[in-house]
C-alpha cells in the first residue's frame, strides 16, 4: 500500500466507535462534509446495532484525493468514544496508528507503535457550555446540549492537519439563527478540541489529508439515495411499502420527493399490500416500485409469481440485509441470492439485478425499470446495507446518457382485429393495453389461461403459455444480455479468474489490481443480470482462467450453485456471511493462494 | 364516475364467457344484479376495473365486459387500492366471497377502511368456502364442537365434529373499522340488490355490499329458505349516519337487516390527501432529476 504519512496524496482511512445514540454518527457525517468541503472523495461503510440506542456502532471514512476505490482495509485514525467498540472493533488499526479516544469514558491498555491522543471530550465540552451561561437565556441554555461533536470535530481534523476554516463556516451557517453566542460556542469548541490535539501531537507523524480543488457539482450520496433518484429518472410514479432496516430510506425519500415529480406514495399496512397496490398501479398503466429486505421479499413471493403469470411490469429493490429470519438487520449479506433466483412456487419469468457500487444503484435502477417494461413482468433489484448506507462522492451521473423505455401497448387496429393480451408472439412479448383504452378490455390473472387471458388449463395451453412466458428471457438475453457483464483485468490466459455479483466488485477491484501491480495474470468479470444468466460470456472468460474464484457474502455458495446450474466449469467458491463486507486483503489472499497452486 | 356517452344496458356489460357456476348459485343473481346496477349508474366498461381474489365468485371479473384482474387470495384490497391511486378517473369495483374477503383478506379491510379510496366491495357471501369443496369459512354457522352437533359429512370437511371458533360479524366490524357505507344485501331480492349495489358505486369511499349468495352444492344449511326466514329490511326510520344506531342494528340476534345499515359522507380518502399534496407542487417550477442532485452538493 502507498505511504500515507506525509505525501501530497491524501488517502486516509478513519473508524469512529461508539455507543449506537451517542453521537458517533454525527461526529462521522461532520467530518464527511468536512472532508467533501475540503475537495477530498470519501466511501464510508457504517455498521449498527439493531436497537436505536445502546450497542456500538462503527462509522468507517476513508478520505482521498481522487476516486476512492472502497472503504479501505487498514485503519489510519481509530476514533474511540467507548471501551465497548474500541474492544469490537480496535483490531482494525494498523499497529503504528492514531487513537483519538474520549479519556473520560475510558483509557485505554497503551501498544507499542500506536500513537495515543486523549481527549477528555464531555469535560471540555461542558466547560464550553459553562463558558456561555451568561450570554445565553435561561430557558435555551437548560436544552442546550454540551458541544462533545464538535469538540471530536476539532480534535480530528488538526489530527490530521486539516484546515478549521470549512468547519467554522459550516458551524456559522448551521448555528446562525440560534444566535451568536453559540455560534461562538461551538467556534470555540472547534478550537479547544484542536488544540488540545495540537499539545499531545508534538514530536508524533501524522497522516494528513490536502485540500483539493474541484468543481463543485460534486454530490455525496448513498446508495438508497442513488437508487430512488434512478427510478424517478425512469419515471417511476408510484411506490408502495412497509418500513424495514435497511430499505426504510428510500420510502423516506421518495415520500418527500416523489409527490414533487406528480407521483404517488403509500405506506402499506404489510409487505404483502405494498406489493398488491404496486401490481394494481401497474396494471392500470403506471410504472410502480417497491423496496424491502429479506424478511418482507419473503413475505412478497406470491405475487412476484402473480406478476410473472400475469405479466405485470413491476420493479421490487431487496436491499439484503444480515439473516436468516430476523437475522442482523443493520449488518450486510449477498444471502437473498437464492430468493431473487428461486423464491416462487412452480416457475414463472423473473428478472435478477444487482447493484455493484454507489453510482452503478442510479443506473441499475433505471435497467430495472426498463426491461420490466420492455419484457412485461417483475424485476427483483438487489442491493444491499453496505451499498445502501455507503456515502461516495462523485459528479452527478450524465443524465444526457439515461434512457427511458415503456411496455409495448396495442395499436388501435389491432385493438379492433380482436385483441389477445397473451398472444403468443416470437418475441414473447405481446402489446399490453391499459384501463381506458378502447376495444382493450381483458382480465389480467394468474390463473393459466388462454390467449385472450380466459382460464384454460389443457396440455396445449400449458405448454404454449409457459414458453411463451419464458421465451420472454430468452429474448432478453439475446437482445441485451452482454451488455450487464463487465470484465477487467488482463486479456487471454490469466492465473486467476474471479466471478462475482453485487456490492463484492470494489474490494475486488482493489485486490485483483494490487496482485496485477505484483506481477499476477488476474481478470475479473461481475455480473449485473443474475436471471436470465448471460452463459456464453461466462463460459468464454472461464476458458481462459487457470483458476476461477467465486467470492460471496453468504454462508452457502448461492452465486457458486447458480453457476453450477448453468456450466460445468470448476471453480473455489469463497464464501461466508458474517454481516460485514469483504476486506480487499482477504480478496488479494485468495488470488494470491489460488495463483501459487 | 366514469360514465359512458351514450347509455349502456345490462346486456352491453355481459361477456361471452359463460359463468362456471352450478346451477341455482346465488352469485348468478348478484351478476345479474350488477349489470343492472352498473347499466343503472351507466359506468362506461372500458373505464371500468373490476378486482377480485379467489374462489367461485372472484371468477366474476371474466363474465363483466369490462377490464378486469383476477389476483391471489385474499389480496383484491391492495389491488384495486393500487389501480385507483394510479388512475383515480376509473371505477374500480372489488368482487369476492366471505373466505377470500374475511378469512385471508381481512387484514386489509380496516386500513382500505382508513384510506377510503372511492371503491365498492362487493362481497358474495355463502358462509362457506365453495371452490375448495365445503370447508367452514369465519362467517359460517355450523354449531360449536362441544355442543356435540350432528354435522354433515359430506359439507364441513374441515370441522366434523362441529366448528372450533366462533363465527364473525362482517357488518359490525365493518361500522367499528368506520367503513363509509356499509350495506346488506340478499341474491334472491334482485331489485334490492341491483338498487344497493348502484348506491354502494355511487357513494363516494369505500363502499362495502355483503350479499348473502346461498351455495346449493356445499352450504346446506345457509340456504334461499334459511335466508329468507332470516332477514328483514332495514327499518324504514333506521338513520344510517348514526353509527351508534347502525352498530345496535348490526348486532340484533334476531336475523339480519337487508339495506342500508351504515352510511358516512364526506370521509376524507387517500386519495384527496394526494390530491392535495400534489397540488402544493403545482406551484413550483417543475421537478427535474438534476435539482434532485443539487440537493446533495
Amino acid at each position: 500500500m502507498p505511504s500515507q504519512i506525509a505525501t501530497a496524496q491524501t488517502d486516509v482511512v478513519f473508524r469512529l466507535v461508539g455507543e449506537s445514540g451517542e453521537g458517533t454518527v454525527s461526529l462521522g457525517d461532520l467530518a464527511v462534509k468536512m472532508f467533501v468541503t475540503l475537495g477530498l472523495d470519501i466511501c464510508t461503510f457504517q455498521t449498527f446495532p439493531a436497537e436505536i440506542k445502546g450497542g456500538t456502532v462503527m462509522y468507517q471514512i476513508r478520505a482521498r484525493s481522487g476516486p476512492v476505490p472502497s472503504e479501505g482495509d487498514a485503519v489510519d485514525v481509530l476514533v474511540a468514544l467507548n471501551d465497548e467498540g474500541f474492544d469490537l472493533f480496535g483490531d482494525g488499526l494498523r499497529e503504528d496508528g492514531i487513537l483519538l479516544y474520549d479519556s473520560d469514558v475510558f483509557t485505554p491498555t497503551p501498544s507499542p507503535g500506536r500513537t495515543d491522543y486523549s481527549l477528555p471530550i464531555s469535560t471540555l465540552a461542558r466547560a464550553e457550555k459553562d463558558a456561555v451561561r451568561h450570554s445565553v437565556e435561561p430557558e435555551q441554555l437548560k436544552r442546550l446540549p454540551a458541544p462533545k461533536n464538535i469538540v471530536g470535530l476539532g480534535a480530528l481534523l488538526r489530527l490530521v492537519n486539516a484546515p478549521l476554516e470549512p468547519a467554522e463556516q459550516y458551524i456559522r451557517d448551521l448555528f446562525e439563527r440560534k444566535g451568536e453566542a453559540i455560534v461562538q460556542m461551538n467556534i470555540s469548541a472547534l478550537h479547544t478540541g484542536a488544540d488540545h490535539v495540537a499539545e499531545q501531537a508534538a514530536g508524533h507523524r501524522t497522516p494528513r489529508v490536502f485540500p483539493v480543488e474541484r468543481a463543485a457539482d460534486i454530490v455525496t450520496v448513498n446508495g438508497n439515495q442513488m437508487l430512488s433518484m434512478g427510478a424517478i429518472a425512469a419515471g417511476m410514479r408510484f411506490y408502495a411499502g412497509y418500513p424495514i432496516t435497511p430499505a426504510s430510506e428510500i420510502m423516506e425519500y421518495l415520500a418527500k420527493e416523489l409527490p414533487r415529480f406528480g407521483g404517488d406514495l403509500i405506506q402499506a399496512e404489510d409487505e404483502i399490500a405494498a406489493i398488491g397496490m404496486c401490481i394494481g398501479a401497474s396494471y392500470a398503466g403506471t410504472k410502480a416500485m417497491t423496496a424491502s429486505s429479506g424478511p418482507g421479499i419473503s413475505l412478497m413471493v406470491e405475487q412476484i409469481n402473480l406478476a410473472g403469470q400475469a405479466e405485470i411490469p413491476l420493479v421490487i429493490a431487496d436491499i439484503q440485509r444480515g439473516g436468516a429470519s430476523t437475522g442482523m438487520p443493520t449488518k450486510t449479506s449477498q444471502g437473498d441470492l437464492n430468493l431473487a433466483l428461486y423464491g416462487v412456487h412452480n416457475e414463472s419469468p423473473r428478472i435478477v439485478l444487482a447493484a455493484s457500487s454507489v453510482e452503478d444503484c442510479f443506473w441499475t435502477a433505471i435497467e430495472a425499470f426498463n426491461l420490466a417494461e420492455a419484457y412485461q413482468c417483475p424485476v427483483i433489484l438487489l442491493s444491499d446495507q453496505t451499498l445502501a448506507t455507503r456515502k461516495k462522492t462523485m459528479p452527478p451521473p450524465d443524465l444526457s446518457r439515461v434512457r427511458v423505455v415503456n411496455r409495448l401497448t396495442p395499436t388501435a387496429e389491432e385493438r379492433a382485429a380482436g385483441y389477445r393480451r397473451y398472444k403468443d408472439t416470437e418475441t414473447g412479448i405481446s402489446p399490453m393495453s391499459i384501463p381506458g383504452m378502447a376495444q382493450g378490455a381483458y382480465v389480467g390473472t394468474g390463473i393459466e389461461h388462454d390467449e385472450t387471458g380466459d382460464p384454460g388449463y389443457t396440455p396445449q395451453l400449458a405448454r404454449q403459455m409457459k414458453q411463451k412466458r419464458f421465451r420472454k428471457l430468452e429474448t432478453l438475453l439475446r437482445e441485451r444480455g452482454e451488455e450487464f457483464v463487465r470484465v477487467w483485468g488482463d486479456p487471454g490466459e490469466v492465473e486467476v479468474g474471479i466471478i462475482a455479483f453485487g456490492s463484492t466488485e470494489s474490494a475486488i477491484r482493489e485486490a485483483a489490481e494490487r496482485a496485477q501491480a505484483e506481477g499476477y495474470k488476474v481478470a475479473h468479470l461481475h455480473l449485473r443480470l443474475l436471471n436470465p444468466l448471460p452463459v456464453e460470456p461466462i463460459q468464454e472468460f472461464a476458458a481462459r482462467c487457470r483458476h476461477i474464484l467465486v467470492p460471496e457474502l453468504n454462508f452457502t455458495g448461492q452465486l457458486a450453485g447458480w453457476l453450477r446450474v448453468h456450466m460445468d466449469i470448476k471453480f473455489h467458491a469463497y464464501h461466508k456471511d458474517e454481516g460485514i463486507p469483504f476486506l480487499s486483503n482477504e480478496i488479494y489472499r485468495q488470488i494470491t493462494m489460488l495463483a501459487g497452486k | 364516475m366514469a360514465t359512458a356517452p351514450t347509455q349502456f344496458a345490462p346486456k352491453d356489460y355481459k361477456s361471452d364467457l359463460k359463468p362456471i357456476w352450478c346451477a341455482g348459485c346465488g352469485d348468478f343473481g348478484v351478476l345479474n344484479a350488477l349489470y343492472k346496477a352498473m347499466s343503472l349508474c351507466n359506468l362506461d366498461p372500458e373505464q371500468t376495473v373490476i378486482v377480485s381474489g379467489i374462489g367461485c365468485s372472484s371468477r366474476l371479473p371474466g363474465f363483466v365486459t369490462t377490464y378486469g384482474f383476477h389476483g391471489v387470495h385474499g389480496r383484491a384490497l391492495p389491488i384495486a387500492t393500487g389501480v385507483k391511486a394510479a388512475r383515480p378517473e376509473l371505477n374500480v369495483i372489488v368482487v369476492g366471497g366471505d373466505g377470500d374477503g374475511y378469512s385471508i383478506g381481512a387484514g386489509h379491510f380496516p386500513h382500505c377502511a382508513r384510506r377510503n379510496p372511492d371503491i365498492t366491495y362487493l362481497i358474495m357471501n355463502n358462509n362457506t368456502y365453495g371452490l375448495t369443496k365445503g370447508q367452514v369459512s369465519p362467517t359460517s354457522m355450523v354449531p360449536l364442537a362441544s355442543l356435540n352437533p350432528k354435522v354433515d359429512p359430506k359439507r364441513w370437511k374441515t370441522t366434523p365434529y362441529g366448528m372450533m371458533e366462533n363465527s364473525i360479524n362482517p357488518i359490525a366490524q365493518a361500522i367499528a373499522w368506520d367503513v363509509a357505507f356499509v350495506a346488506r344485501a340478499f341474491s334472491y331480492k334482485p331489485n334490492q340488490l341491483a338498487d344497493l349495489l348502484a348506491q354502494a358505486i355511487r357513494h363516494k369511499g369505500f363502499s362495502l355490499l355483503d350479499v348473502f349468495s346461498p351455495c346449493p352444492t356445499f352450504n346446506s344449511d345457509q340456504t334461499e329458505e334459511y335466508y329468507k326466514d332470516f332477514t328483514f329490511d332495514v327499518p324504514e326510520d333506521h338513520d344510517p349516519t348514526d353509527r351508534v344506531k347502525a352498530f345496535e342494528l348490526a348486532l340484533r340476534t334476531d336475523g339480519y337487516p337487508i339495506g342500508v345499515i351504515y352510511k358516512r359522507e364526506g370521509k376524507p380518502s387517500l386519495l384527496d390527501e394526494q390530491a392535495a399534496l400534489r397540488n402544493r407542487f403545482v406551484s413550483e417550477p417543475p421537478a427535474t432529476v438534476e435539482a434532485l442532485f443539487r440537493k446533495f452538493r
